[in-house]
């Protein structure tokens, strides 16, 4: 198994940090999801990576499949190795982990991709040379993949949709306290723990304004961080910060 | 007696998911149907099953549960009946894959053009006070604005485009997969066939020149073969509407 990964944050985080928490062996590779690196990779691309709804995600290879979609990752991961922990429980708490997971894909995780190119990956494009980002994008086989690194490059930012973004990460923050009765979100700790974190922990200076008063929000992060499988995935970061990177996300549902 | 209801409209994109995944589990549900073209869903008996005022939704015992995709693979884990998940891990990955795929790609296309062609034309003639007034108790904000689009004939030609333009490339890509395995993703039949079936079923009259015996010869095979099975039968008898009756097309000839 062989995990191309970004720096450990968003869906990267997800996936490494979900690999220590099975203890399952994977070879890692930190590639640069934010210079297009993931269209490059001595692999055999199938549908699964090009088509990913995820945006630049991480590629773990395995069994010679390059895969896509960091929770559906997780669920792999899990069903891979010993006893259920990522997803245990009967159907009903495991629909609840499905559910949310899923409303962080939809809904959360194009908000925080679209604040957090925002902030930081538009001066990194903008800095391209034409030649050099038409390069780049020419590897991208997804239109509407394709169509969103460009509009970062032009800076196409608009007040209202950065401020409805923000209003969904005021919302995530408002829904995890209002779930949080002891220490993880759904009773034990859960996929569902993993992956609202990974793409809210680089909301924490984003969106500062969106934790205030959430005392017990910003204690649940602490207790994820503070897990050996997030802080190890954390120390791997090339760049020491991994919270300021951003590559190109998925998309803001056009539809409903 | 059965424990189960089901909040749904026609054996059609979501509320069809569950129907069908029911259905073959063998699991017997009391079926309530909501008249989506009715706004029914925005019903305040109904909000207090579900606030957000979609359907479908199910519920079990004293258990309340919504997103249809979520809700199949709970029905597969909670109801004895045949397995509808593959059991290799990898091969589970692949089929919740083409699920995403299928719930946030390619049916959002495939239903801005239903709703253009079917959903607001079948509503647009009502009463346009009463109209307002429908749209003014939807509760979630997005589907105000979906609704209007329908309503009034809003949607743009860019939207329309660019909706077509996923729906043709998503028939040439699950064209592509058809031909790798036996169903969608791995070779036994699973959830994955039972959600691209309610997006796809109607391919063939909606787009039949992107999506017929010639160019799409393993999806229309594929279509067929679930069209046969006996609980699609059963559940699209359920429907009452042109949208649900269409699935005769594909009657083998
Ligand atoms: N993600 C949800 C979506 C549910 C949904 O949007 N259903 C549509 C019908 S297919 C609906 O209720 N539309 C009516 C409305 O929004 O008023 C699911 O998969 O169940």
């Amino acid at each position: 198994m062989k995990l191309y990964h970004g720096e450990p944050n968003a869906a990267s985080l997800t996936v490494m940090a979900a690999l220590f928490e099975k203890g399952i062996n994977a070879e890692f590779e930190a590639i640069d999801l934010c210079a297009g690196e993931r269209h490059d990779l001595p692999i055999t691309y199938g549908v699964e990576v090009l088509r990913s709804v995820e945006g630049e995600g991480p590629v773990l290879v395995n069994n010679g499949e390059a895969m896509a979609d960091s929770v559906f990752i997780g669920c792999m991961l899990d069903e891979s190795k010993g006893d259920a922990t990522l997803l245990a429980g009967d159907a009903y708490r495991r629909w609840q982990i499905m559910v949310w997971c899923r409303h962080v894909i939809e809904r959360v995780a194009p908000a925080a991709s679209y604040i957090g190119n925002q902030a930081y990956l538009q001066d990194a494009l903008k800095r391209m040379s034409d030649a050099d980002f038409a390069a780049l994008t020419a590897k991208i086989a997804a239109e509407d993949l394709r169509g969103r690194w460009e509009e970062v490059r032009q800076g196409d930012f608009t007040e209202e949709r950065l401020a409805e973004c923000r209003a969904k990460i005021v919302q995530m923050v408002d829904k995890i306290e209002a779930q949080l009765s002891g220490d993880w979100i759904f009773g034990d700790f859960s996929l569902a723990d993993l992956e609202t974190y990974s793409w809210l922990r680089g909301m924490l200076s984003l969106v500062p304004e969106s934790f205030d008063g959430h005392d017990s929000v910003i204690a649940w992060m602490g207790r994820v961080q503070d897990r050996p499988s997030v802080a190890k995935a954390l120390s791997l970061s090339v760049t020491g910060s991994p919270e300021k990177a951003w590559p190109v996300g998925p998309e803001i549902n056009r539809w409903g | 007696m059965t424990d189960v209801t089901l909040y749904h409209w026609e054996p059609n994109a979501n509320s069809g998911k569950p129907m069908l995944a029911l259905a073959e589990k063998g699991v017997d549900y009391n079926s309530h149907y909501l008249d989506l073209l009715n706004f029914d869903q925005h019903d305040p008996e109904y909000l207090k099953i579900n606030p957000q005022g979609t359907i479908p939704a199910m519920t079990h015992g004293n258990l309340m549960l919504t997103e249809s995709t979520a809700i199949m693979e709970y029905v597969n884990e909670a109801f004895d009946g045949p397995e509808l998940m593959p059991s290799d891990p990898q091969a589970r990955w692949r089929v919740r894959w083409w699920m995403k795929f299928f719930d946030q790609w390619f049916a959002p296309s495939v239903s801005m053009m239903g709703w253009n062609w079917f959903v607001g034309p079948s509503v647009r003639e009502r009463d346009p006070e009463e109209l307002a007034a429908r749209i003014e108790r939807i509760p979630m904000p997005e589907r105000r604005v979906a609704w209007k689009k329908a309503i009034y004939g809003l949607f743009s030609e860019e939207e329309l485009r660019v909706s077509q333009q996923r729906a043709e490339i998503g028939i040439t890509l699950l064209e592509e997969e058809l031909t790798k395995h036996k169903w969608l993703g791995t070779d036994e039949y699973t959830l994955a066939d039972i959600n691209g079936f309610n997006l796809g079923f109607a391919l063939p009259m909606s787009q039949p020149d992107h999506c017929n015996d010639e160019k799409t010869p393993h999806t229309m095979e594929w279509l067929r073969k679930i069209y046969e099975r006996p609980a699609t039968k059963e559940t699209w008898a359920k429907g009452r509407t042109e949208l649900a009756s269409r699935v005769t097309f594909l009657e083998r000839q």
